[in-house]
């Protein structure tokens, strides 16, 4: 069942924006452009997490924060301040991560994800067509038949099924999964992207982006 | 030390010496005087004796018979003795070969006796000799009788006298403890109460120094203290004012950073969410047209906010070149592209200028201008006017742009000059404003020495009247 995501942002470019980018990897999202809006939406509907804007109408992000708290639903604060006291406030209302505008949507989806691994809310399977992902045993099977892959080609496997529909360069595949101390070359994801693609038969499905990098599609 | 226990220790100290001096004084004063009125006592009973000798020497000398002058002076002697009986009054009578003739002393004389050195007939000489812890007053004088010399001791106890001195003395330093022990509660509560406005000014000056800058001394009194406290209380008031001042001006600077960042970090992301977004996923024309759409309406946000950001970095600046203008031509010469403005709101534009000839940046009014007409023209909706009328009013210039929109709430109306600020956010960016218009127009009108008002009713409109002055703008000193 997708994850449902409530969006706080009285900018409705970014709203959707995010919007926009949370569908790509299959959350549903419900839009409100004001403190007061939220608070509505949280007592109605169930929320898995809350993006908030800081600075919003009629109440503002570390006003409705305490009102969400009783709630118990994980808050990732969008702010466009980069000061340390909004954070540290922001942290210390219960706020669970922060993202300082401008973002990269893959940075959002990370943060998203760790959040909701935090509460115990995280996808313990990914199912993509006829490939299974348990995310608990590390282990990739098609159709039933478990498949070989080192540890690398899985983590680079997991990292495409998380950001489906995005591309996704070499250097943020490095950055997530060698690490952001690794200074070997880039042609190293290409080796392992094309193992990969040899092994679980998904030549058509990971596709190069030009200039960019990979982009696994549905 | 602290300043009431100098001063408690001190007034201590003076009033112990003085009080003390003072009654040793006054009781050593009594003393001698009692003392030398019992001196004069004994000097004229020994007179009295004296004379009473003297008047029957003549008889003496008839019988000039030792055994007889003896007998007679023993009887004068007795017969004195007798009558003073109940004083402590003594007499002796020694012959010039220190044999006693009378005595009747119950102490011991001392044999040595210089108030007898160099004693002449008819002199008294005296003395007060401490003997056996009586005190004895001795009046001497020398009678010749007969070629003999007979000494005559009268001699008087005045140890009562100085035993009533000690008594005095008691008495004294009973009171001085009593007296002290009253002094020192006065004192006490005296200085502590004198010093007392002292320590709450310290109090007070303290709190302020913690940060407390509100807090003021309350002394009523109209002596230094109180002149002290109400000088400290304006000092302070002072102080206040200023930090308020300084923190009002760091949060405006403040506000305008944060609304700053806010302003131009919005468009920012989205720019930058949607160019991600369509270079990272799969090609979908809907989305690519909706996408680049706002990058480009972003795009002119940025844009805007950067022309305003730049209006108002030249404003900093204060060396403008006013050159004398006539205001009307320049608004006339900028109505064709106003109206072209407006149209497309469907907006009328209405001119009514009265000549006027001011000193003026051109460019500078010219974005005053605009500025007005685009706040008007955001507020109107389709087939309303906006009227840009100028006058002369009590030797004041008057432009007015007045519009028959929406008009300002009373709440936001004290706020619109400040940077960033939007009464209807939503509005303000949806016409790619960032809050900065005004702002920029209350910078113009002060470089002009022109004031800006406010006058706007909701639903009915608003009016905004910038006020010139041209004496004050020819360095006068205009009101």
């Amino acid at each position: 069942m997708p994850k449902k995501i409530l969006i706080v942002e009285d900018d409705i470019h970014i709203s959707k924006i995010i919007r926009m980018n949370l569908k790509l990897v299959n959350y549903e999202t419900i839009e409100v452009y004001d403190g007061l809006a939220a608070l509505e939406a949280i007592k109605r509907e169930k929320f898995d997490l809350i993006l908030l804007d800081v600075m919003i109408p009629k109440l503002d992000g570390f006003a409705l924060m305490e009102k969400i708290q009783p709630h118990g639903i994980p808050v990732i604060f969008l702010t466009a301040k980069n000061s340390v006291y909004d954070k540290v406030n922001g942290l210390k209302l219960g706020a669970d991560d922060y993202m300082v505008k401008p973002f990269e949507a893959i940075e959002l989806l990370a943060r998203i994800e760790s959040v909701l691994r935090r509460y115990g809310k995280e996808e313990h399977m990914i199912q993509y067509q006829n490939l299974q992902v348990d995310l608990d045993k590390r282990e990739a099977t098609i159709n039933g038949k478990s498949i070989e892959l080192t540890p690398k080609e899985y983590d680079l496997l997991v990292m495409l099924l998380k950001n489906k529909n995005i591309a996704l360069s070499r250097e943020q595949f490095i950055d997530k999964v060698w690490g952001g101390d690794y200074y070997g070359e880039t042609r190293t994801v290409d080796m392992h992207i094309k193992s990969l693609r040899k092994k679980l038969d998904m030549q058509e499905h990971i596709k190069t982006i030009y200039k960019i990098g990979y982009r696994l599609e549905d | 030390m602290k300043f009431w226990q100098k001063i408690y220790l001190i007034s201590i100290l003076v009033f112990f010496v003085i009080f003390n001096a003072a009654s040793i004084m006054v009781i050593e004063r009594s003393h001698n005087k009692i003392v030398s009125q019992e001196m004069n006592n004994a000097l004229s009973q020994n007179m009295s004796i004296h004379s009473s000798v003297d008047a029957i020497v003549p008889i003496l000398r008839i019988y000039d018979s030792i055994d007889y002058e003896k007998t007679v002076l023993i009887n004068i002697a007795n017969e004195f003795v007798g009558k003073n009986k109940d004083q402590l009054v003594y007499l002796d009578i020694q012959s010039d070969s220190k044999q006693t003739i009378f005595t009747n002393i119950d102490t011991e004389i001392p044999v040595h006796r210089e108030e007898l050195k160099g004693l002449e007939k008819n002199e008294i000489n005296y003395i007060v000799r401490d003997i056996d812890e009586r005190t004895l007053v001795f009046t001497t004088n020398i009678v010749d009788i007969n070629q003999k010399k007979y000494v005559f001791s009268y001699i008087k106890d005045i140890s009562a006298l100085y035993k009533d001195r000690i008594d005095q003395y008691r008495f004294f330093v009973n009171v001085d403890v009593v007296v002290l022990i009253i002094y020192l509660i006065v004192m006490y509560f005296v200085s502590k109460g004198l010093t007392r406005p002292i320590d709450r000014l310290n109090e007070i000056a303290q709190r302020i120094t913690r940060g407390k800058f509100s807090e003021r001394v309350r002394i009523k009194s109209k002596d230094e203290i109180g002149v002290l406290a109400n000088n400290f209380n304006e000092m302070a008031s002072v102080v206040e004012d200023k930090i308020n001042e300084l923190e009002r001006i760091n949060e405006g600077k403040q506000r305008f950073i944060n609304n700053f960042t806010h302003e131009l970090k919005t468009p920012l992301t989205s720019i930058i969410g949607y160019a991600n977004f369509l270079r990272t996923t799969k090609y979908n024309e809907e989305l690519f047209v909706d996408a680049l759409d706002v990058i480009y309406s972003e795009g002119k946000r940025l844009e805007s906010l950067s022309l305003k950001l730049m209006d108002m970095i030249v404003l900093q600046g204060d060396h403008f070149q006013l050159i004398e203008y006539d205001l009307s031509a320049i608004i006339a010469e900028l109505e064709p592209s106003l109206r072209m403005k407006t149209k497309e709101k469907g907006v009328m534009i209405v001119t009514d200028c009265e000549a006027g000839k001011l000193l003026l940046e051109k460019d500078l009014m010219i974005t005053l201008i605009f500025n007005l007409v685009d706040n008007a023209l955001k507020a109107s909706s389709e087939r309303q006017h906006i009227t840009i009328r100028t006058y002369w009013n009590n030797n004041r210039y008057v432009l007015e742009v007045v519009d028959e929109g929406i008009g300002i709430a009373k709440e936001h109306q004290s706020k619109i000059f400040e940077p960033f600020y939007m009464a209807d956010k939503a509005r303000t960016k949806s016409n790619n404003g960032a809050g900065l218009g005004l702002s920029i127009c209350q910078s113009v009108a002060a470089v002009h020495h022109a004031v800006i008002e406010v006058n706007s009713e909701e639903k009915l409109g608003t009016t905004i009247k910038v006020i010139f002055d041209p004496f004050a703008q020819k360095g006068g000193t205009g009101l």
